[in-house]
């Protein structure tokens, strides 16, 4: 429970991770309870087509006279969860191969490393789009799965630079010495001291994994069983033409609005955890 | 030199394997391409089996039949030799011509908004770390924040809104008018300029804000530096120690990132590209995609990522240049 508490202590001081923090939340429940209230309906009736803001629609209709406001709640469910998915992936492979060449040292450190090095240099999206287009599955857990396979190398570099640092320290070695295991000694005095570093890591990964994924099904290249924003913004593109009428706006911009604003909220709260786990950027 | 020769051959292995997936993609994947087509191709009852063996290796410049060993062997040497096979979507049209008309726009938008935003980064962020206290500095950083939360595709949607549809100031598709001679000449460059000026513009926006926020947690701590302290105590002009003393050690470690920076670029300017009908790499890949134009689309892969890697290998001795501490290593 102390995390907690020390998160609150975190989030009371400052009101910018406060803001990121609570745009987190309200996503995570929207997402989570959100479809409960909603219903969208799938009756297409094109004579309501593009109604401005009102009481009964309170982001107006899209082309076909669907709520607005009960699509983006929809949308948010597959978004998150592919999202989370993707980013556990990474940082659960990232953690691995970074402890495993920190104690492991010599040729299988080297080779580890330099198969990061390769997935850091290669520009991730065209090798996501690559993969995507070939697999061809709706399932969340394949689109997340392809979404972390470029994700990890940047986190396993730094766990292991971590763990090397960490090897070294005394606490370690006393636990050594005592005779605990190596799996004793990585779990319960390793990992904790780069929970940190792994939270960051995490929370980032979603952003990013939002941006690819969101991206993916905007071009039309993810395929999809529901809609979600990217889907949304597809269709206010290329086939409803909303992009070419101003009657549309609030259509086209309420996903685009629900996407920065997310995004907004884990920069804020990131960069506040930033500078709590460093505090080297501390304004001096 | 012995860095910078075992940086290019790393260089070129990260090619080697990105050609290496690029064949484990098409050739072995369950339901891959080469089986697809050749099946198709049969199904059609239109060719013998033997035309579908040379239609399959014109496309993708494998023959079938042989050991998988030796296609691996076959696809790596035409790739080496810069013979990507054949287009679906443009038939009669080498992939490579395609693409090596394509790839000087992409290179032209990536660049340009790549120097244009690390340079004002930089300089809003040295401001902004130096007048760290005032009401405007924070106002700013707190800009720079949201404006680097965006994504791409949603200021490249927007400006697409509200600059090229609804007010028509900026073109859209194509890389110039089809009314100018492509040359030398000034209505020509006008033209380039003009249809560029969206996927930059959109470039710079994203960008500006990683940049300056980098810069400026990178100039405080350097700020803090013992080295610092003694300039100021020697008389030094704050200008130059600004200029030269935080300044340059301030900025290496944001040069570090811009290969990373070029990679996250390239693969953003697919949306942007895409968006824009601007005929770049990233807009031709979209295209084979949508179109099932597997040559085409592996081609664009594998070019994309060259040029990537290319780039990281070009910062990295600018890097290099730069810092003469990671000559040692």
């Amino acid at each position: 429970m102390s995390g907690f508490r020390e998160l609150w202590r975190i989030l009371r001081r400052n009101p910018s991770a406060m803001l990121g923090f609570g745009i987190i939340v309200f996503y995570l429940l929207m997402a989570s309870i959100g479809p409960l209230f909603v219903h969208v309906s799938n009756i297409e009736n094109p004579l309501a087509a593009y109604e401005p803001a009102s009481w009964a629609h309170l982001l107006g209709t899209d082309y076909a006279g669907r709520d607005t406001l009960a699509e983006i709640v929809d949308g948010s469910t597959p978004v998150l969860i592919v999202a989370v998915i993707a980013s556990t992936f990474s940082v659960v492979i990232g953690v691995i191969i970074g402890l495993v060449a920190g104690f492991l040292g010599g040729v299988g450190d080297n080779i580890l490393m330099r198969i990061a090095d390769i997935f850091l240099t290669i520009p991730s999206l065209p090798l996501v789009i690559v993969i995507v287009t070939f697999i061809q599955s709706s399932s969340p857990f394949v689109l997340a799965a392809v979404i972390a396979v470029t994700g990890w190398a940047g986190l396993s570099r730094s766990v292991r630079a971590q763990a090397l640092s960490l090897a070294k320290r005394d606490f370690v070695e006393a636990a050594q010495v005592q005779g605990l295991s190596l799996y004793n000694i990585l779990i319960r005095q390793l990992l904790p001291n780069i929970g940190s570093y792994v939270a960051m890591n995490f929370l980032l990964g979603i952003s990013g994994a939002i941006y690819a994924e969101v991206g993916l099904f905007l071009l039309g290249i993810a395929p999809f069983t529901a809609s979600n924003w990217g889907v949304m913004l597809n269709f206010a593109i290329n086939q409803a033409g909303s992009i070419y009428t101003s009657q549309s706006m609030l259509y086209l911009f309420s996903p685009m609005v629900a996407i920065v604003l997310l995004q907004v909220g884990f920069v804020l709260f990131t960069r506040a955890l930033d500078q709590l786990f460093n505090p080297r950027l501390r304004t001096q | 030199m012995a860095y910078i020769a075992r940086r290019f051959g790393v260089s070129l292995f990260i090619i080697y394997v990105v050609i290496t997936i690029s064949f484990f993609l098409i050739r072995l994947m369950p339901g891959n391409a080469v089986d697809f087509l050749y099946f198709q191709l049969l199904a059609s009852h239109t060719v013998s089996p033997q035309q579908a063996l040379q239609q399959v290796q014109s496309l993708y410049g494998v023959n079938m039949k042989e050991p998988l060993l030796l296609q691996y062997v076959q696809y790596i040497w035409n790739m080496i030799h810069g013979s990507l096979g054949n287009s679906i979507l443009y038939p009669g049209t080498s992939v490579l011509h395609i693409l090596m008309n394509a790839l000087p726009w992409t290179i032209l938008i990536v660049s340009t908004s790549l120097i244009i935003s690390f340079f004002i980064g930089i300089s809003i962020g040295t401001l902004i770390a130096y007048f760290r206290k005032s009401k405007f500095a924070v106002l700013v950083s707190t800009i720079m924040t949201v404006l680097s939360a965006i994504p791409n595709y949603i200021v490249a949607i927007i400006l697409l809104y509200l600059l090229a549809d609804i007010h028509h100031i900026f073109p859209t598709g194509g890389a110039y008018s089809p009314e100018v001679a492509p040359g030398w000449n000034i209505p020509f460059l006008f033209s380039v300029a003009r249809h560029a000026a969206l996927p930059v513009i959109v470039f710079i926006i994203t960008q500006v804000g990683g940049w300056s926020l980098g810069m400026k947690s990178s100039v405080v701590s350097a700020l803090g530096e013992e080295y610092i302290t003694s300039a100021h105590s020697h008389g030094i002009g704050s200008r130059r120690i600004i200029q030269s003393y935080v300044g340059r050690n301030a900025i290496l470690p944001l040069v570090t990132s811009l290969g990373l920076s070029i990679g996250f670029m390239v693969g953003g300017s697919v949306f942007i590209e895409t968006l824009f009908n601007y005929p770049g790499i990233g807009f031709f890949l979209i295209t084979a995609v949508n179109g099932r134009d597997y040559p085409l689309m592996m081609g664009a892969f594998i070019i994309v990522t060259s040029a990537v890697v290319l780039a990281n290998f070009l910062t990295d001795l600018i890097n290099q240049r730069l810092d003469p501490r990671t000559m040692q290593k």
